[in-house]
């Protein structure tokens, strides 16, 4: 019951009903990431000879979750999907993550009062006398 | 200046009268009102005219001239007999004006983003207002190697435009002759010879000085730009001068001191204590009370501090004492003496370095002549001073007086370079009785003068023989005319900022009191309970069993053998009033707020007396302003020194004691120049010029 008025009225996770079922009627599935979210490609001719392209996430909808050769196929940088011409991998690529701002990951500076870091010294700061004895 | 003297002259079509020994370019400035671009010029050093940037048109001349070295007597009228003309914004003066600025960016960087000057640059300013806006120039630039100038200025020498400002600062105020121009043409270079720091404690006006950005502060390098600094001008407390300042400041840190021209204090300069302790205003700092707890100190909060404090001064009044430091503004001065008064306790004294005197008339501790009618004088005796230390300014004034006239200078006291020459007379008192005995050489120049005045150190008014001293010395100035209705030749030189507003609102032993010498020696006995300590850091004792009250800012001598510490402003930090050594009273401004938990030191004793259930009778600063004005009138003269004024009065016999004169050596009393109070001593600066100081003999043969 909760999971069904959750898909309902819960818009920031995964899509929505009206989304699901235009890309039901219009779309084909392409593929989907290690996330679990899932490409979907118009079936029709398209706007001006491109075809639309749609990702539905798996959980909360944060477009930086999806990754970067999905990214490519899905702003119509690369022609052929990930699934079909799967784009070379380094050594040295680190793995996507997606934004962590607002949460525990968030990224703090040197010197942040979070990090327990010391900040700098700027101006107006002044050294305190210490008594030794 | 009588009619006579006064000449006409024509500028931009319009007759003046001026002086005939202006030179053109203040007849152009003073009497037309016609800004004239210099470089090398500079109202307070001799005229050198090499930096070419002030030429004027002169009808008929076959050249412009520099009108910075033309005198107005010295131009011819024209062939009718009408004055000549002079035009400062012909066709000819604009190409003569593009021409000069050309050639002096020839081989002047073009480093503006990273100059410290940039902002406030006499050649970026006059560049846009005189300059062409392009350069034919394609040679090579020339690269000058950069200098040591010590630790307080850095030289860029690629950017100096050879104006001698410096040199001539240095040669003729500083009177120091350490740094000089070498070579020819394009090869020119200021240096200092030999590589060495600069010895003159005036040395960071050259600074200021520079039109360009080849010598600036090196403690404020790269700090800020000065279009970012909050300025607000003040008073300096380093010594007794009283120095105009203005107090540069960015994001609550204090990062330049730089002078704010007073003809009477300091003119345009300040010493380089002045202007380098800034650094010390951030370290060291009080910030929150302490409480002494088993022999160690603890923070502690207002409350509990100041409850303490309140329960300590309940004792009897005999068995309480305090003494005020060298820094404090008088308010706060004025709030402990009428705290203390109301409690009852006498054993007050405002001399922490045991000076005898005070409690007379004004003018027996006051320096009566005034900073700038020392350079009238036509002899100067000085008695156990060392005014280049004591008082920079008070020296360069001194200088200036001997350089300019024909002023004849004596010491009594140890021989040192004091930049002119004198006559050293003895080292000790015997000497003073042989001078006072004496018809020869100087004694009789001294006592043949109309303006003579002597000059007192702080060193001779403190130990068992300063009473006796003080009263002959001051008989002496009595009987042999020193002074007299009109003129007052006897001056005391302090150098405490706080000490003659000490004096005048009678911050001393009150009856059946005892002074600082006393307060230590019956602390130390053990008959008093509790010394109160208002800034005070210069006495060597631990005060015995005593509880130790210090009100301070900063962590020195007075905080480790404390008690109980409150911590109070610096002079950076709070309103006040100071006087300096001339009786003249000067207010100080707030530059930056207060560190931690410190609060103003007036506010600190009001708050105190309510604890004390001595609830003082003012609330604000502008009512312990009005209670001191109106108990202490003084106080409301500001920017007013007495001089001459009640010479007439003058009697020694209410200075000091009368009585025999042991047969001693007069001391100096600053030794060590940059390390006088708790401020410098907490700079870096400071302790790097001191360290220096020590390897570079001050002392050479004297005359």
């Amino acid at each position: 019951m909760a999971k069904f008025f959750k898909r309902l009225f819960a818009w920031w996770d995964g899509a929505t009903l009206g989304t699901l079922l235009q890309i039901a009627r219009k779309g084909t599935k392409i593929g989907s990431d290690d996330y679990g979210n899932t490409y979907f490609e118009e079936k029709g001719s398209g706007y001006d000879g491109r075809k639309r392209r749609w990702v539905t996430y798996k959980g909360y909808a944060d477009a930086s979750r999806v990754p970067s050769e999905w990214h490519g196929w899905l702003h119509h940088m690369f022609d052929a999907p990930p699934t079909v011409a799967p784009t070379a991998h380094y050594a040295w690529e680190k793995q996507h993550r997606p934004n962590m701002t607002g949460t525990v990951h968030a990224y703090k500076p040197k010197g942040s009062l979070d990090r327990g870091g010391k900040r700098d010294r700027v101006l107006g700061d002044y050294e305190a006398w210490k008594p030794d004895a | 200046m009588t009619m006579s003297d006064l000449r006409k002259i024509n500028i931009d079509g319009t007759e003046y009268e001026v002086p005939a020994e202006y030179t053109l370019m203040q007849a152009c400035e003073e009497a037309a009102g016609v800004e004239i671009p210099r470089f090398c010029y500079h109202e307070r050093l001799s005229v050198a005219g090499n930096c070419r940037m002030c030429l004027v048109e002169w009808v008929g001349a076959p050249k412009p001239q520099a009108s910075c070295a033309l005198q107005v007597k010295d131009l011819r009228p024209n062939r009718d007999g009408t004055p000549a003309n002079i035009l400062t914004n012909s066709e000819t003066v604009k190409k003569a004006r593009e021409g000069v600025m050309e050639f002096l960016l020839i081989n002047h960087p073009l480093d503006c983003p990273i100059c410290d000057q940039a902002g406030e640059c006499d050649l970026q300013d006059q560049a846009m207002a005189y300059g062409r806006d392009f350069s034919r120039f394609e040679e090579n630039k020339r690269a000058v190697d950069d200098k040591f100038m010590g630790p307080l200025v850095n030289t860029i020498m690629t950017r100096c435009i050879q104006c001698t400002r410096c040199v001539r600062f240095i040669t003729e105020v500083a009177g120091v002759e350490e740094i000089g121009m070498a070579n020819r043409g394009e090869d020119a270079e200021i240096t200092t010879y030999l590589e060495k720091s600069l010895t003159s404690e005036l040395s960071g006006n050259v600074i200021d000085l520079c039109p360009v950005g080849a010598l600036t502060s090196k403690p404020y390098a790269f700090n800020a730009r000065p279009w970012e600094l909050e300025s607000v001008e003040s008073i300096d407390v380093m010594d007794a001068v009283g120095s105009n300042i203005r107090i540069d400041s960015k994001s609550g840190q204090v990062l330049r001191i730089l002078p704010i021209i007073n003809e009477e204090v300091n003119e345009e300069w300040i010493s380089d204590k002045t202007r380098f302790v800034w650094d010390g205003l951030t370290r060291q700092r009080l910030d929150k009370p302490y409480i002494r707890e088993n022999g160690k100190l603890r923070a502690a909060g207002w409350d509990e501090a100041l409850a303490l404090a309140a329960d300590k001064l309940k004792g009897g009044p005999s068995r309480i004492a305090a003494i005020a430091g060298d820094l404090m503004d008088a308010e706060s001065m004025k709030a402990l003496k009428d705290l203390m008064t109301s409690l009852g306790v006498r054993n007050l004294d405002c001399r922490q370095d045991g000076s005898v005197v005070g409690g007379g008339p004004r003018q027996d501790y006051l320096l009566n002549t005034t900073i700038a009618g020392l350079e009238d004088a036509d002899a100067v005796l000085i008695i156990g001073a060392n005014p280049r230390l004591e008082a920079p300014l008070v020296n360069a004034r001194i200088r200036k007086g001997w350089l300019h006239g024909d002023m004849a200078v004596g010491l009594l006291g140890e021989a040192v370079d004091l930049t002119y020459n004198y006559d050293h007379l003895g080292a000790g008192s015997s000497d003073l009785t042989k001078f006072m005995k004496s018809t020869k050489g100087f004694a009789k120049t001294f006592k043949a003068a109309k303006r003579p005045v002597i000059i007192i150190g702080q060193s001779v008014l403190t130990g068992d023989n300063a009473p006796a001293l003080l009263r002959r010395v001051g008989e002496f100035a009595k009987k042999s005319g020193v002074v007299t209705p009109g003129w007052n030749g006897f001056n005391v030189l302090h150098t405490a900022a706080s000490r003659v507003a000490g004096l005048d609102m009678g911050f001393l032993p009150g009856e059946g009191g005892v002074g600082t010498a006393g307060i230590i020696s019956k602390a130390e006995a053990g008959e008093l309970d509790t010394v109160y300590l208002l800034g005070a850091d210069e006495i060597d004792s631990d005060f015995g069993n005593a509880f130790v009250i210090y009100q301070g800012s900063h962590g020195d001598n007075g905080a480790h053998s404390a008690d109980l510490i409150l911590p109070g402003a610096a002079y950076t930090e709070k309103y006040g009033l100071y006087t300096n050594t001339e009786g003249r009273v000067q207010a100080a401004n707030i530059a930056v707020p207060l560190k931690g938990d410190a609060k103003e030191d007036w506010a600190i004793i009001r708050a105190l007396s309510a604890h004390c259930d001595r609830v003082l009778p003012y609330d604000s600063l502008d009512q312990l302003r009005e209670k001191l004005f109106a108990d202490h009138p003084v106080f409301a003269g500001l920017g007013h020194a007495p001089g001459a004024q009640g010479a007439e009065d003058f009697d020694p016999a209410k200075m000091g004691k009368a009585g025999d004169l042991a047969d001693y050596n007069f001391a100096v009393s600053v030794r060590e120049f940059y390390l006088t109070n708790p401020i410098a001593r907490a700079s870096k600066v400071m302790a790097e010029c001191a360290a220096l100081s020590d390897i570079t003999p001050l002392v050479e043969a004297a005359e």
